[in-house]
């Protein structure tokens, strides 16, 4: 039961990125513009910084209650500063993904439709990644509790 | 949030934790930044494409930004720890019996509070020089213009906002 359902998660999540991506070449194709291509750029780095984190929370959770009375004591936490680094690139990250086509089709580089099929592919495209990491770690979790 | 007695008849519809409320904070402080970047970057394309004045966005333009990133940079990775000691120290205010460390800690403080105002200044700076005053006030010219004192005033909000949210996170872990 929890084999079948993962797996058609996995084919919702891999359908919803193909679907992201036709819309982005859709985009670039239909209007003869290639400048959009460049959103799949910057969704496709959007979600490395809050991977980033869960890998380092992860690998350090095992001395992780040794190190906790110093960081209370110290009031330093680099981890911690990190972890917000991270959300502030990622912020900056999928906003910019929105940001890009606005400003083309703001220059008038893009024209309108064009600007709203790249718009929904990025959403696209991210959804598909966040959806993703958020299911490898329901999934773990579920492995824990077994 | 409200345990106790209520103040408001209507309560916020989901529960604000501390570590929630700081984590988007911290997305909302990256939205800000990027728009500013996208708004610098906005003025110079329509300057590059679809500018019908004699007016250019040069690199001129683009210092109060890098100023106000400087600025940004160097207020918020500064370690907050060190001006509240001096605070909690021997008094407030310039008393003698500051160490180094707390010295050095406000020095820098001071010159990212100052790149910041510089930058921001310096877009009002560039707009009122470069586009006021030389008469382009027509609103698809002036647009540059403002647009950059937008950008700046979008970084200074970012920030505001990462300073006051860590500033909360640091009274909190004093106060356990």
């Amino acid at each position: 039961m929890m084999k079948s359902s993962s797996l058609s998660i996995l084919f919702l999540l891999s359908l919803i990125l193909a679907l992201g991506f036709l819309n982005i070449v859709l985009s670039c194709a239909l209007y003869n513009t290639y400048y959009p291509l460049y959103v799949i750029l910057v969704f496709l780095i959007a979600p490395i910084p809050n991977s980033l984190t869960t890998c380092i929370l992860q690998s350090n959770s095992y001395y992780n209650n040794n190190n906790m009375g110093y960081s209370d004591i110290d009031d330093y936490d680099p981890i911690l500063t990190f972890q917000s680094l991270m959300k502030f690139l990622t912020g900056m990250l999928v906003s910019s993904g929105t940001f890009l086509p606005i400003v083309f089709w703001r220059c008038e580089l893009i024209p309108t439709g064009s600007f709203l099929l790249s718009l929904t592919g990025g959403f696209l495209v991210y959804l598909s990644f966040a959806l993703f990491g958020m299911g490898f770690t329901l999934k773990e979790e579920n492995d824990y509790d077994f | 949030m409200s345990e106790g007695g209520r103040l408001f008849k209507f309560s916020l519809p989901f529960h604000v934790n501390q570590h929630s409320l700081k984590s988007i904070t911290m997305y909302i402080s990256g939205i800000l930044y990027s728009l500013g970047l996208w708004l610098m970057i906005d003025a110079s394309l329509f300057s590059k494409t679809i500018n019908a004045s004699v007016v250019h966005v040069t690199f001129i333009d683009w210092i109060p930004f890098i100023c106000s990133t400087f600025g940004m940079i160097v207020v918020n990775s500064l370690d907050k720890v060190q001006l509240i000691n001096s605070n909690n120290g021997m008094g407030s205010g310039f008393g003698s019996n500051l160490s180094q460390l707390q010295w050095q800690a406000r020095i820098v403080l001071f010159i990212g509070f100052s790149l910041l105002a510089v930058g921001f200044n310096g877009s009002v700076l560039v707009l009122v020089l470069k586009f006021l005053i030389k008469g382009f006030t027509d609103f698809p010219t002036v647009k540059m213009g403002t647009e950059n004192v937008g950008a700046n005033f979008c970084v200074m909000l970012s920030c505001v906002i990462l300073w006051i949210v860590s500033t909360i996170e640091e009274d909190n872990s004093l106060a356990l």
